[in-house]
């Protein structure tokens, strides 16, 4: 129980830097921790105590963790990966536009 | 013209001779395990995605150190898709093989016979597309970091 208290104790820490800073980067940063922070839990979730890897091999006696959280966050790591090439580039994108990360200085729409 | 000549120059400098070599001895390595954790994908945790990811991050550490050099990196994005797109394109040709020859014939279906429990070469299908997964991957994430690379050398010109 503790360990979900942990995850949701870092998804809070994303949040937090989400919401207060003003960098650009930072906030991919803490949308980043967000997103691990959910991988964690998910993968949490299907753990089982005293179990092993779900992996067939020459001693194998049963009794693994649940495989499909596993299988389920290998699909979101690969997405988090393309989002954040994208909010990546979209950050250099802005940089160019208004020569600065700060988003206070990004509120006046140039054409 | 002059002052063009010398910026160009010191952005195609990279980082310091410590940092080139290290990379120069480091990222073979990097490689090598990134080929283990691919072909050993069916027996150990890992397989395309991971082992392709850390594939590409020997060609990023090797990009990093020693520096960007625009034409070069233009002509490597080309043959980057290109590997992607074919990588991609074999991937779907096993599957359609497994539909054709296969006796139960269905999309990806097996028609490799699987070996013993445990070895390398066992099976069928599954290492054969980890391999091309990781290729793929390799190919796609080099390609994301060299297209930003391009486009931040492109916007301070």
């Amino acid at each position: 129980m503790i360990l979900f208290v942990l995850c949701f104790i870092l998804f809070m820490i994303g949040l937090y830097g989400v919401i207060t800073q003003r960098n650009l980067i930072k906030i991919i940063i803490g949308l980043a921790i967000m997103e691990y922070s959910v991988i964690l839990f998910l993968v949490l979730i299907g753990y089982i105590d005293g179990q092993t890897v779900p992996i067939i091999s020459e001693g194998f006696e049963g009794g693994f963790v649940d495989p499909l959280p596993q299988a389920m966050v290998l699909t979101a790591i690969v997405i988090g990966l393309a989002t954040k090439a994208l909010m990546l580039s979209v950050a250099i994108r802005l940089y160019k536009k208004y020569g600065t990360f700060d988003i206070r200085k990004m509120k006046d729409l140039k054409g | 013209m002059m002052e063009n000549n010398v910026t160009t120059q010191q952005k195609t400098q990279g980082m310091t001779l410590v940092v080139k070599k290290i990379c120069q001895f480091i990222a073979p390595t990097i490689f090598l395990f990134g080929i283990y954790v691919t072909i050993h994908g069916h027996l150990s945790p890992g397989g395309g995605f991971t082992g392709g990811v850390i594939m590409a991050s020997a060609f990023i550490f090797q990009i990093l150190s020693d520096g960007s050099i625009l034409d070069k990196l233009r002509a490597e994005k080309w043959r980057l898709e290109l590997t992607e797109s074919l990588a991609i394109f074999t991937f779907l040709i096993l599957a359609v093989l497994g539909l054709i020859i296969a006796t139960t014939s269905v999309f990806f279906a097996n028609f490799i016979p699987v070996g013993k429990l445990g070895d390398l070469i066992s099976g069928g299908m599954i290492p054969i597309g980890n391999v091309i997964i990781g290729i793929e991957v390799c190919a796609a994430i080099t390609s994301i970091f060299v297209a930003l690379l391009i486009f931040k050398d492109e916007e301070s010109l």
